[in-house]
């Protein structure tokens, strides 16, 4: 879930980048100076879990896990999401350099999102297994809205982009299912391992 | 999982890697966005033209570059399958019920010009400094310190985390837990992934606390001062005339030749 250069509408990565733009001021400016070593080792991490593929049939996946850096890094996943994608993109050489701001959207906004989801379920409910169950919901849902938001941001160059739209939402209905599955255990895991790195559960 | 090397290329010499980091980087941007705001396809070969005498110039290995292009390929691979299928205008062939059509095929063409172009440029852009200069670099630049501070770190740790899930990775296969995907095989995966997580964060209390004691105020130290001279600022210059030629260019050529 990467839109290269070239594809969209200038308009679309333009607003791509005053989004961003916005929800980074606000996101940087309530960082404090401690947590930025913490931010930068968990983006780490999260990257190279991303560079994984998992077989699948005759090809492989590989993981996006936004949901994950949502749940583990509440409303700095945004800076974490920028910040991987800006070292994808210029230092590993994958591109999207006009579409980085509209690619932050795409999946920093599903990493809000699932952390609100997240955050919501684990502390309304009281059932034994909650945080694997809501911590695999921010996992699949935190894809299917990057996919809703590649589309709509592809559907803006015209209506020939249907076909492209329908081939990326096919080609990411088993990486839902497995990411929920992989988020719901790394949540489950850290939940007796180490709970205070899940970012806003109450006791 | 391919292994990375820091710094690979940054260490040859050509007119790129003598240039002025700041320049480099705000002159080729600007070279990057000009090309992505064309839309002539016959202007945009000629940028992408200029983007491989570009790389030459710096002389990265090509072996090199041709290996990360793979990455883009595969980024608009499907756009370029499905746009000739999905566009309609004045059809070349058909195939069962789909048609080829020449506008759709043209469409395909400009956006994978573009794509590759865009990608081309990082090479003599970012290859061709060390790390610690683009970290710089953004620096006196203005970028905001915090966001400068967890790229330094983010990249960094990067290298060594990639070694610990390669060795997590490694010790779950000899003991017969191979990548599978199955429910087991992912709940395995996801356990690996939670235990990188809590070094990692661990490891960031850590190096927090070492760096500060050695002195770090946020900011990075180079021995070498950056220091514009007159060829930086006439290379600079000569990339954002490019920049700008090419749609001088393309509106002219609209003008005179119509658009395509």
């Amino acid at each position: 879930m990467h839109i290269a250069d070239g594809i969209l509408a200038p308009e679309v990565w333009i607003a791509g980048f005053v989004i961003t733009g916005i929800i980074l001021a606000y996101t940087l400016y309530r960082t404090k100076a401690e947590e930025i070593p913490k931010i930068s080792l968990v983006t780490s991490a999260v990257f190279v879990a991303s560079l994984i593929h998992i077989p699948l049939g005759p090809t492989s996946v590989h993981l996006i896990l936004a949901g994950l850096a949502g749940v583990l890094l509440a409303e700095k996943a945004y800076p974490s999401v920028f910040i991987a994608l800006l070292l994808q993109a210029f230092l590993f050489q994958h591109g999207g350099i006009t579409t980085i701001g509209i690619n932050t959207v795409i999946i920093g906004v599903p990493a809000l999102v699932s952390y609100g989801i997240f955050v919501v379920g684990v502390n309304h409910t009281r059932f034994e297994q909650r945080l694997v169950i809501f911590g695999g919901l921010a996992g699949g849902v935190a894809i299917v809205l990057a996919v809703v938001l590649t589309s709509i941001a592809l559907l803006f160059g015209g209506e020939e982009f249907l076909g492209v739209v329908a081939l990326l939402a096919v080609a990411h209905v088993p990486v839902i299912v497995i990411e929920a599955v992989i988020v719901g255990s790394v949540v489950g895991f850290l939940n007796k391992v180490k709970p205070e790195m899940l970012a806003g559960v109450r006791e | 999982m391919s292994h990375f090397d820091i710094d690979e290329y940054a260490y040859l010499e050509s007119p790129f890697h003598s240039f002025d980091p700041r320049a480099k980087f705000v002159s080729v941007l600007v070279l990057m966005f000009s090309i992505v705001l064309l839309n002539d396809i016959r202007i945009l070969t000629a940028g992408l033209l200029l983007a491989v005498a570009l790389v030459l110039i710096s002389r990265i290995p090509l072996l090199f570059v041709m290996g990360r292009l793979k990455w883009v390929a595969l980024f608009v691979l499907a756009v370029v399958i499905v746009l000739p299928f999905s566009v309609s205008g004045t059809a070349l062939f058909s195939v069962g019920a789909l048609t080829f059509t020449k506008e759709g095929f043209l469409q395909a063409l400009v956006i994978s010009v573009k794509a590759f172009s865009v990608v081309l440029l990082i090479f003599p852009m970012l290859a061709t400094m060390k790390f610690v200069s683009f970290i710089k670099a953004l620096e006196k630049l203005h970028v905001p310190n915090r966001l400068v501070q967890m790229i330094t770190l983010t990249y960094r740790y990067i290298f060594v985390l990639l070694n610990e899930i390669q060795r997590t990775l490694r010790s779950i296969e000899s003991r017969g837990y191979g990548k599978r995907t199955s429910i087991l095989g992912l709940k395995n995966l996801g356990t690996a992934i939670g235990m990188l997580l809590v070094r990692s964060y661990e490891r960031g209390g850590r190096i927090f606390d070492a760096m500060v004691s050695r002195g770090y105020n946020g900011t990075m130290e180079t021995l070498r001062e950056f220091r514009i001279n007159s060829k930086d600022w006439a290379k600079a210059a000569s990339i954002v005339a490019v920049a700008v030629l090419l749609h001088v260019a393309a509106f002219t050529s609209s003008i005179y030749l119509g658009a395509i």
